[in-house]
């Protein structure tokens, strides 16, 4: 009862502060006499979006796929990477001034490069989204492999455990938690990073070339609308994470294995 | 030596330096089968090193370490051991970390894990099969480090201040919970710990050390009957055996008033 009472009002106080923006927005708007050009009501914004409805959908479609697809890229690349520095001395020290110097680099800078040399397709936003999570996820994974007790080492090399089982069972479980946090972080920047890719190679149709499109114009309900789906997208790849998180780490939602998963004792006898 | 002719434990002149500091200075004992072994002495006596070489996680510099009059010298997993930290997989259940030496292998099969839930069950853990360990309480969770050992069928277990971290109350229940288990599974235990009313209280022999260098002064008989009741931490033997003990640990630091300890 009071559970469901509690997800409610979660549930309530996001819409009652959306509400509040939205209000306050068209009062704005009307009270001070904004120009139109200047600054859109919501109900053009509302209006725009609905006329150029399959354009700003199917732009939301491009960037979420740019997103999704280079978010794993660099997710996975910087997995990798992070085992491969936690397993060997000299790989760290070559691979680690690597990391910082791509790191130094403005992603608009790589990014106009990326251009001359990927062309205008898919393949230079992807290393641009990519670029954006690699470096978050290598530090918090590193970290993750780092803090691993050394006595656990201890005692499950004493139970028998090779180097593959170690890091299955013991190093592998525990970067999970650092490495959702570098996610989290990443997720709403990697969706800017789409948005700065499709600004300079902007033939791909995503919503950050409509955005350029519209402001260009002097579009402005259309600038909005844009940066209505952008933050969309933002939400979107945020819960996204979450819910990646939610599934694959159910020790740290709950007190008990979940019911369907293999872990999980059922008891025939009932006792 | 009251040891039998083939001890089911054996330090052979075992020897442990780092650098020019002499860790541990040339040391025999003997443990029999299903007997239970305590070791006390200050900070620095060596018996963590003593643990490490038992433990076989540690290379002694010199001298042997037998078990059934196998050389083991060194050898990791020969015996069972357990920590103060219960060292528990925060990810795992509790039944997947008392099975945790059979799912290292990837043999943790129907079988290894009914076995486990047998060991919950008989031991006070069979409502928290299924629970992640962060959900239990620090008595709970050292039950299941040792059930976890329990589980690894090894004769010998070695046990390093498991109750040190826990609070008075739970410790005394959790030490009489300790013998009941130890006479059920018949193992050999070695204890090291402290706490000498935690050694008395337990122990079939008191192996009482002594620092500079880290050296077995003495081996206490505990002849105290068993099962042995509250009631025998007050009697007239065990303040005998106690007061015996103190004398050989605070000997040679007068500084310290034994009447505190």
């Amino acid at each position: 009862m009071s559970d469901r009472h509690a997800l409610l009002l979660r549930l309530v106080y996001p819409l009652v502060a959306l509400i509040l923006v939205i209000a306050g927005w068209a009062l704005a708007v009307d009270v001070f006499e904004i120009p139109r050009y200047v600054m859109p009501s919501p109900m053009d914004v509302a209006n725009h979006i609905a006329d150029d409805w399959p354009a700003l959908v199917k732009g939301f479609g491009q960037t979420f796929m740019e997103f999704l697809l280079g978010f794993l890229a660099g997710a996975i690349a910087g997995f990798v990477f992070a085992v491969l520095m936690d397993a060997s001395r000299p790989v760290r020290g070559i691979l680690y001034p690597i990391l910082i110097t791509s790191q130094a680099i403005p992603i608009v800078a790589i990014s106009a490069a990326l251009t001359i040399w990927l062309g205008f397709g898919l393949a230079p936003k992807l290393v641009i989204v990519a670029l954006v999570v690699f470096f978050p996820v290598v530090v918090n994974v590193l970290d993750g492999l780092a803090s691993v007790d050394k006595d656990i080492i201890n005692l499950v090399r004493s139970m028998g455990a090779s180097r593959f089982s170690i890091f299955r069972h013991v190093k592998l479980p525990a970067t999970y938690t650092p490495l959702f946090s570098a996610l989290k972080l990443s997720a709403t920047f990697s969706v800017t990073g789409a948005v700065i890719a499709e600004w300079t190679a902007s033939t791909s149709g995503g919503i950050g070339a409509y955005l350029l499109q519209a402001n260009s114009r002097l579009n402005t309900a259309g600038t909005f609308a844009a940066i209505v789906f952008l933050a969309l997208l933002g939400l979107v790849s945020f819960l996204l994470v979450i819910a990646a998180e939610y599934w694959l780490t159910p020790w740290r939602s709950g007190s008990k294995a979940r019911r369907w998963s293999s872990s999980y004792w059922k008891d025939e006898t009932g006792g | 030596m009251t040891a039998a002719a083939s001890p089911k434990l054996a330090l052979h002149a075992v020897t442990q330096r780092f650098g020019e500091t002499l860790a541990l200075s040339p040391t025999d004992l003997a443990v029999r089968a299903g007997e239970f072994v305590s070791v006390v002495g200050p900070s620095g006596c060596g018996k963590s090193t003593m643990f490490n070489i038992i433990a076989g996680v540690l290379q002694p510099s010199g001298g042997r370490v037998l078990i059934d009059g196998r050389d083991v010298t060194g050898r990791a997993g020969e015996v069972g051991y357990m920590l103060q930290k219960d060292l528990l997989l925060p990810w795992r259940t509790v039944l997947d970390n008392i099975v945790l030496g059979a799912l290292l292998k990837g043999k943790a099969g129907p079988k290894e894990r009914a076995e486990g839930v047998a060991l919950a069950r008989r031991y006070g853990l069979g409502d928290f099969i299924n629970h992640y360990p962060s959900a239990l309480s620090g008595g709970m969770r050292q039950r299941a480090a040792l059930m976890r050992t329990l589980a690894m069928h090894r004769d010998v277990l070695l046990l390093d201040e498991p109750f040190g971290a826990l609070d008075s109350q739970t410790r005394f229940a959790m030490q009489q919970w300790l013998l009941s288990v130890w006479e059920r599974e018949q193992r050999t235990i070695v204890f090291v710990t402290h706490d000498i009313d935690e050694a008395v209280f337990l122990s079939d022999r008191v192996v009482v050390m002594s620092p500079r260098p880290g050296r077995i002064r003495e081996i206490i008989e505990v002849p105290i009957p068993r099962p042995r009741p509250v009631s025998a931490l007050t009697s007239p033997l065990f303040s005998t055996i106690k007061q015996r003990i103190i004398d050989l640990i605070y000997e040679n630091s007068p500084a310290l008033e034994p009447a505190h300890v």
